[in-house]
């Protein structure tokens, strides 16, 4: 039963695109109604799931067997994955309901809902699959499917630059996923897990390496971040979908799936929790100047996916997990909130043009700021339970200082830029334009949005009551220990909030050094989009065209040549040219030595 | 000695003269050194033909090749005393030293 129901899950939205009747106006209603009954039956595996406790690996379609390699068509259902779907499949669904309000007035909508559908069913296939290369055909799906939908608007210029660094960074990660790849195929004749956790290798840093880079790639970490906040050029519900919960997880995720060969491996523990710990603080330090509400939400997704690396680093992937899993609701909130401001305010995404929509827009506003609760760590709402079972568990463990104090700072950090969106969008008055549309009423943007709500407060209670922990959480602690997370996130109020209403009344003449640092996102992609190219072009050119044309055929033996004689032959000669003398000379030498002899 | 051999032995002495003895053109000269060269492989050819000695008979073919070899050289020297002065008067040669 657990087999047929999740390839049913997967099928049905498959057998939606293949009817592929574009041009008629139902294929939109269609593809949702199939994504919402696709959730209700991922519901049923879940269930199951829950009560028994029961994993289930299917492996049906034996695809090629090379030599002694067995590769067929199999779908791990287990915790990560069975739970993941779902969620998955709902935000979809309330992702799709808000298109069809934000993207109205698209001529292409029908292919915007293809891509989107394609990209859910990418996602699927990532998160269900049994072996590295099913997994690398969703990973390489979900890229490709990014890329399309970032540059949906394809006009402009800025978005297909945007999706030109997905794909580029993606790839920088991918070569880390090959080669991970090709370490487990030679190393242990396999890309099924259960091989792989069987056998256990003990020298695994090389291809824990490489699925480093790999989800660094994927999630955004530092080294090869920008491309997420450039993502933003894409349209909202792109944003939601993807760049909040769903593909920028798929990084974290496969790390989480590796769990087994992580916890024996100290050195990847580390370099995982450093990565993170940077990631977050520099995210968190961009986001705090940013202008754009897009960016700021995209900047705050790769500070909370650091936030899940510290969290694998401290050898905790469970929590990672259930942060992951209620991440997504409140991100996606955020994002189809933020869509439904810009939309009313007319296409108006800095937050300096937006304010007083606290009384214009009830519902939005409200979801902003449960979702901005959440996000922060607010007792008993949904990331209460993920975000502080991660702080206690890094407070109490052994573990580098400096990570711990970054991740703490990012965290106060996380309130400060939170307050800041609701200062700037919903408090004080308005600064947009009189002519407003203001209009909240139609069902499909309120719907998903009061869904997702719903889900922010209530999901994390749900989910942790209903598994069970895998490790023991810490129970005992000071209680200044206790206290930190909530401490910091107050204190990132507190701070936030009297800046923010300095901003009445104080205005810098010259932005600071550290604004500008942090408005330009830390100089990053200002200097290494630049200096990568500018090397790389010259060290070939030079290699080209100087080395070999150049130096080795012109210069190094006939113009050398010809140098070198003309300096000897100028220094050497004291001749004066007479040309005639001395060839009578000649003459009358030989005459006269031909004469004597005879 | 047969007479033949003191006739080409005499075009070649004449043309030694002639390339030792020469007004104002350089390509006088050059000539005269064709027809040195010229006799030389006459010369030798008949020199391989009446021996009778087979293996003599590549002499004058190498001698040619070095000849056209040596005449390419003696051109382009002319060549370029005719683009540095515009003719090839001998009296040009020792005006302009580098």
């Amino acid at each position: 039963t657990l087999t047929l129901t999740s390839l049913i899950i997967l099928t049905l939205p498959i057998t939606t695109t293949l009817l592929q009747n574009n041009k008629t106006n139902c294929f939109l209603y269609t593809t949702k109604t199939a994504v919402t009954y696709a959730f209700a039956i991922s519901l049923i595996p879940t269930l199951l799931f829950v009560q028994s406790n029961q994993e289930a690996y299917i492996s049906n379609w034996h695809w090629m067997t090379i030599y002694t390699l067995k590769l067929s068509l199999s779908f791990k259902l287990d915790f990560f994955s069975l739970t993941f779907m779902p969620i998955a499949l709902f935000i979809t669904w309330s992702i799709m309901e808000f298109s069809l309000w934000y993207m109205h007035s698209d001529p292409h909508i029908n292919r915007f809902f293809k891509y989107l559908l394609l990209f859910l069913i990418t996602m699927l296939i990532l998160v269900s699959a049994n072996n590295l290369l099913q997994l690398f055909m969703g990973w390489e799906g979900v890229g490709i499917m990014s890329f399309l939908l970032i540059s949906w608007w394809h006009g402009r210029t800025d978005a297909n630059t945007a999706a030109l660094q997905a794909m580029l960074y993606n790839r920088i990660g991918d070569m880390g996923f090959i080669m991970m790849m090709a370490w487990f195929i030679i190393h242990l004749n396999s890309w099924e897990f259960q091989q792989i956790f069987l056998t256990n290798p003990k020298n695994t840093t090389l291809p824990l390496l490489g699925l480093l880079l790999a989800s660094a790639g994927k999630s955004a970490q530092f080294g090869l971040h920008p491309w997420l906040p450039s993502a933003m050029e894409g349209p909202t519900p792109v944003s939601a979908l993807l760049h909040s919960s769903t593909m920028v997880m798929a990084g974290v995720f496969t790390l989480i799936r590796f769990y087994p060969l992580m916890e024996n491996n100290l050195t990847i523990q580390t370099l995982t929790l450093c990565l993170g710990a940077i990631t977050t603080l520099f995210t968190a330090i961009c986001a705090l100047t940013q202008n754009d509400i897009k960016k700021i939400i995209a900047l705050s997704t790769s500070s909370q996916l650091g936030l899940m690396m510290v969290t694998i680093g401290i050898n905790q992937p469970h929590l990672a997990f259930i942060h992951m899993c209620t991440h997504a609701f409140f991100k996606a909130m955020l994002f189809l909130s933020s869509g439904s401001i810009i939309h009313n305010l007319n296409n108006e995404q800095d937050i300096r043009k937006m304010g007083g929509l606290y009384k214009t827009m009830p519902i939005t506003s409200t979801a902003i700021t449960i979702g901005s609760l959440a996000l922060t760590g607010m007792p008993f709402l949904t990331g209460f339970y993920s975000k502080d079972p991660i702080i206690e568990t890094a407070n109490m463990s052994y573990i580098n200082t400096w990570a711990l104090l970054i991740t703490l700072i990012a965290v106060s950090m996380t309130a400060s830029y939170s307050t800041r969106i609701i200062f700037f969008a919903l408090l004080g008055q308005p600064r947009y334009p009189s002519l407003t549309q203001i209009n909240e009423n139609n069902p499909y943007l309120v719907n998903p949005i009061k869904r997702l709500i719903l889900g922010s407060i209530f999901m994390g209670f749900f989910i942790s009551m209903n598994t069970i922990p895998h490790t023991t959480p810490q129970m005992t602690m000071p209680p200044h220990l206790k206290f930190m997370a909530l401490a910091v996130t107050l204190l990132g109020f507190t701070v936030a909030t009297e800046l923010n209403n300095m901003t009445h009344n104080l205005m810098f003449k010259q932005p600071s050094r550290m604004h500008t640092f942090s408005t330009t996102l830390g100089y990053y992609p200002i200097t290494t989009h630049r200096i990568l190219p500018y090397l790389s072009l010259t060290m070939s050119q030079n290699l080209a065209t100087t080395i070999m044309d150049s130096i080795w055929l012109e210069k190094m033996i006939p113009k050398n040549l010809t140098i070198m004689q003309k300096t000897a032959a100028s220094l050497v000669s004291n001749q004066k040219g007479l040309m005639k003398l001395y060839f009578l000379s000649f003459l009358l030498s030989i005459t006269l030595g031909l004469l004597i002899a005879l | 000695m047969p007479y033949i051999y003191i006739n080409i032995i005499l075009a070649f002495v004449i043309s030694l003269i002639g390339t030792l003895i020469y007004r104002s053109h350089l390509i006088s000269s050059l000539l005269c050194l064709e027809g040195m060269i010229l006799s030389l492989f006459t010369l030798n050819a008949l020199l391989s033909l009446n021996i009778n000695f087979t293996l003599s008979t590549i002499v004058p073919l190498i001698l040619l090749v070095f000849a056209a070899c040596e005449a390419a050289v003696g051109l382009a020297l002319l060549i370029i005393i005719s683009n540095t002065y515009g003719l090839d008067y001998v009296q040009n040669l020792n005006l302009l030293q580098c």
